[in-house]
């Protein structure tokens, strides 16, 4: 593998950033710019499915819900944001 | 914002059953051999060993306090050493290997407020949904409904003389999170007025593209209100499935006055003779008329009463109503028909009669 | 206000008569947690103005899992300060809804010290539903619920909680172990239960013959409904009876069957079984006489769903039957490549049985790699607009 689980959720989690607020990504997006970028032969859905568990361990990422599961930034508690 | 390393026990899944299972289950798990049914709401199950397992049911309202469900805990220690379980249609059942007592349970449950039976021809209790206790899409209750057509019906719950099973459903809306769609009777909840699109809020808790997506009918179209950007909504291409609210919460239907009740009848889900099928549009709106709704309980016992005077015996609510022709049931529920009841949605057509099969 | 005892003259109406009463219950429930005072004022007002007072759900949940857990927030937070957060947990149920007093008690304590007291004996999906809590304590609970051995059940874009008709524990005619299976398929993708991965949510659902008690080909995505293959298991002593006891075995069990393979010569029943559809009426009208063949296994189906967002569907056959001890492995192949191509191809919030209606059932047998057979089908297309594909 040309990079490490970790640095895979870096780098999802430094998509979300980029895209907050302009489009909401879902755990198959993440897996798909991924594996675009890195390459069929290098990565592949486990590896992400691996990332994306460890990008939510850590806090940096959560899910959310709007008529469907997103990948979103945590942000304040409260119903959806008014 | 990384978070400190605690240990946190993830991913069990549920408990295995088997710890569980009644000892008399477990020995004889998949060695059953025949049931009998000894009284409305009182099963015997046989198995090849000769050995019995009895099931008492009775009902419950789905919303159950911890108490009562200790309550329940406390009968199960003193009749069953322990052992209940729950149905797909939110009955509780008491699994008992000694059938002395079987009386006694029934009293004590009797005694509690919660009626023994659903079992065979009679009918199970309602499945349904949250509506105002829980639910911000609802365009009804769902409990009080429930509650208020049970009352009428309590009867036909606690005896099995109906011609065949009869299912009943409640959704308080399209979303329909107790898949009604295929009952003998279904409860629908629906809304009649497009959304109230709340444009100061759209930009900042939606995002457009999404919402426009989102709808079926293709009604929803970028619009810019007030120097801001929003949306339009095209009214007559409107059918008020509520999609748009569900991903955006600028996009409220609720509506006091329009909000009601759609009744939906002639569905299965079991392949029991003929085939599986969707519950048709019956009457295509009743109003809310919180707390005791006695224009949907007198709806749901009408098409009932009818149902049991006139269908055959095994036919279920749509194989009666494919026998006599919807004509027929019309004219016996004394329901009006409108033009509410043809279809106009995609391949409506599938719905036309497209023969001169005409019963006189 | 929440000190003063809350006037609910509509809902007591709903405490009136014989079936049993959720007002009641909310009032039981009173003594475990003070938030119920405000769910009964929320509640009556709703009744009082024929309208809802709850908000959109919004991101709450326990960490790392995505779902499992429904975010509800009151619009009324200052009038109703304890129902201001409201969330459910959905956790889930033991195979078959099986329990012991024990595990029912601990469930109950848990709850009372997390939460409003408050149930629902299951969700239409088939947890058990934790209705009114807190988002502090949601982690707290969610920890003590591990540590008594359950865990949440699903909710979002994800394998949503399977569940399971009775089966082999108590029902004679069960094809295949359904409460087994379903623990296993659940044990199974525990990640696609917590962490939503798919456009959609997903459910499996296991009945273990064609009564299907779990409405599986209504409410499925993966309808498993057990049948078999070979002859019906007759005993002509209890046929007789039954018809001695007074069933018109003529009428009411012949003149039922759909494919009128039967015939009663007044003493013996024939069955031409080659000519059934294993459809159960003959079975359940004489349980003791009759009983489903030997060689047993499953129909799988695939595509239900209720009608949001395209409109709703049953399940359609996709593979005929499958062999008792195969059924595992079959589903586990089967479901990776469906997740594969739903995922490839699906668009948000689109479920299986609707991107198959999109692409084309063929072109969805060719992309999971399985061939066309008749049973899928009650007729051959009846339109000749027909996609050619240059076949090489
Ligand atoms: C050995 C016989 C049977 C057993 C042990 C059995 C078991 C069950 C149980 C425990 C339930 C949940 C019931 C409730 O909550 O009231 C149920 C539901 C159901 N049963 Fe059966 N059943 C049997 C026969 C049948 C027959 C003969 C039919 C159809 C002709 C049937 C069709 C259904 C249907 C459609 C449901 C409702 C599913 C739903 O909508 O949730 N079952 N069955
Ligand atoms: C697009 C379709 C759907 C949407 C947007 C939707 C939305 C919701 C929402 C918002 C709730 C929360 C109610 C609460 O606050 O407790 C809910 C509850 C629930 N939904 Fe759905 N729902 C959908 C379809 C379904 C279907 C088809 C099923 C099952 C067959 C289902 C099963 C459930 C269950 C089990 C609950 C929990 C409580 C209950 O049983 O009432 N949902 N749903
Ligand atoms: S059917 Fe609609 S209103 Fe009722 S609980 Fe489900 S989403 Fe809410
Ligand atoms: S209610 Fe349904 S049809 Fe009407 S605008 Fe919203 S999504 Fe479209
Ligand atoms: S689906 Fe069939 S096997 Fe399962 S409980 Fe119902 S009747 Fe029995
Ligand atoms: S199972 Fe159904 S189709 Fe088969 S013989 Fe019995 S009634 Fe006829």
């Amino acid at each position: 593998m040309a990079v490490t689980t970790e640095q895979l959720a870096e780098e999802m989690y430094q998509m979300v950033k980029e895209t907050m607020g302009k489009k909401n990504l879902k755990a198959g997006d993440l897996t798909k710019a991924m594996i675009a970028k890195y390459g069929e032969g290098e990565i592949n859905k486990d590896d992400c499915k691996h990332a994306i568990r460890i990008l939510m361990d850590s806090g940096r990422c959560v899910y959310s819900y709007f008529g469907g599961s997103f990948i979103t930034l945590p942000h304040k508690e409260g119903s959806a944001p008014e | 914002m990384a978070a400190e390393p605690v240990k946190r026990i993830t991913d069990i899944g549920p408990p295995n059953f088997e710890k569980f299972l009644h000892p008399v289950i477990k020995k004889n798990y998949g060695l059953w051999k025949y049931h009998d049914n000894l009284a409305p709401g009182v099963l015997c199950h046989v198995a090849e060993s000769g050995d019995k397992i009895f099931t008492v049911r009775a009902a419950s309202p789905r919303l159950l306090s911890t108490t009562t469900i200790r309550q329940f805990a406390d009968l199960a220690e003193k009749y069953c050493g322990g052992y209940l379980r729950f149905t797909s249609r939110n009955n509780v059942e008491f699994l008992l290997d000694n059938q002395a007592n079987i009386e006694p349970l029934k009293k004590e449950l009797l005694a509690l407020g919660f009626p023994v039976g659903g079992t065979n021809n009679a009918i199970s209790n309602i499945v349904h949904t949250q509506g105002w206790v829980h639910c911000h899409s609802s365009a009804t209750d769902a409990s009080g409904i429930v509650k208020s057509v049970m009352d009428a019906l309590c009867d036909r719950f606690t005896h099995e003389d109906l011609p065949a099973k009869l299912r009943i459903a409640l959704a308080c809306c399209l979303n329909m999170c107790g898949a009604v769609h295929c009952s003998d009777i279904a409860i629908l909840g629906v809304h009649r007025k497009p959304p109230k699109i709340k444009h100061d809020i759209l930009p900042k808790v939606c995002e457009v593209p999404t919402l426009i997506a989102s709808c079926p009918t293709g009604a929803i179209r970028p619009a810019t209100v007030d120097g801001k950007q929003s949306v339009e909504v095209v009214e007559e291409q409107c059918m008020f499935c509520a999609n748009c609210y569900t991903v955006c919460p600028a996009m409220p239907l609720n509506d006091p006055e329009n909000d009601g009740i759609s009744i939906w009848v002639g569905g299965k889900v079991s392949n029991a003779r003929s085939a599986p099928k969707f519950s048709k549009l019956a009457i295509p709106f009743i109003p809310n008329e919180p707390p005791r709704w006695p224009g949907v309980v007198d709806a749901v016992v009408n098409i009932v009463e009818v149902y049991a005077k006139n269908a055959k015996k095994f036919e279920r609510m749509g194989e009666w109503i494919e026998r006599i022709g919807w004509p027929k049931f019309f004219e016996l529920t004394g329901i009006p028909f409108t033009k509410y009841h043809i279809d106009d949605f995609r391949l409506a057509g599938t719905t036309y009669a497209r023969s001169t099969h005409i019963r006189f | 206000m929440a000190d003063e005892k809350v006037q609910t003259k509509l809902l007591d109406e709903l405490e009136k008569g014989p079936w049993p009463s959720f007002v009641k219950e909310i009032k039981k429930a009173r003594k475990v947690s003070p938030v119920c005072d405000d769910l009964l004022g929320q509640l009556e007002l709703s009744y009082e103005e024929k309208v809802g007072h709850w908000k959109h759900g919004g991101i709450v949940g326990v960490m790392g899992y995505g779902g499992g857990v429904i975010g509800r927030y009151s619009d009324l937070p200052e009038k109703f300060p304890n129902v201001a957060h409201f969330h459910t947990m959905r956790i889930n149920q033991p195979s078959g809804w099986f329990y012991t007093s024990n595990a029912l008690r601990t469930l109950c304590d848990i709850w009372d010290r997390h939460g409003s007291g408050l149930t629902n004996m299951h969700g239409s999906t088939g947890d058990i539903v934790f209705l009114g809590t807190k988002t502090d304590e949601l982690e707290p609970c969610f920890k003590e619920l591990t540590e008594a051995g359950f865990d949440l059940g699903g909710s979002g874009s994800c394998m949503r909680t399977p569940s399971a008709c009775v089966g082999k524990a108590r029902c004679e005619w069960a094809c295949y172990d359904t409460m087994k299976m379903c623990n296993d398929i659940t044990h199974q993708y525990q990640d696609e239960l917590h962490r939503p991965p798919f456009p959609y949510k997903f459910k499996f659902k296991f009945s273990g013959c064609p009564n299907d008690c779990v409405a599986s080909i209504a409410r499925a995505d993966l309808s498993v409904i057990g049948t078999w293959k070979d002859d019906i298991q007759q005993n002509d002593a209890e046929v007789a009876a039954y018809a001695a006891k007074g069933l018109d075995v003529q009428d009411d069990v012949c003149g039922r069957c759909p494919t009128k393979c039967m015939k009663w010569d007044g003493k013996k029943l024939t069955i031409n079984n080659r000519e059934c559809v294993r459809c159960m009426h003959c079975i359940n009208a004489m349980p003791k006489a009759l009983a489903p063949g030997k060689e047993r296994g499953a129909t799988l189906l695939i595509g239900a769903k209720a009608p949001i967002v395209q409109g709703a569907l049953l399940s359609s056959v996709l593979v005929p039957f499958v062999p008792a001890d195969e059924l595992m492995d079959t589903i586990k192949e089967l479901i990776s490549r469906v997740w594969d191509f739903w995922d490839e191809y699906g668009k948000n919030r689109e479920r299986v049985g609707e991107l198959i209606q999109r692409v084309g059932m063929g072109n969805f047998l060719d992309a999971i790699g399985l061939d066309p057979v008749p049973e899928m089908i009650t007729a051959p297309r009846d339109n000749p607009y027909i996609y050619f594909k240059d076949e090489a």
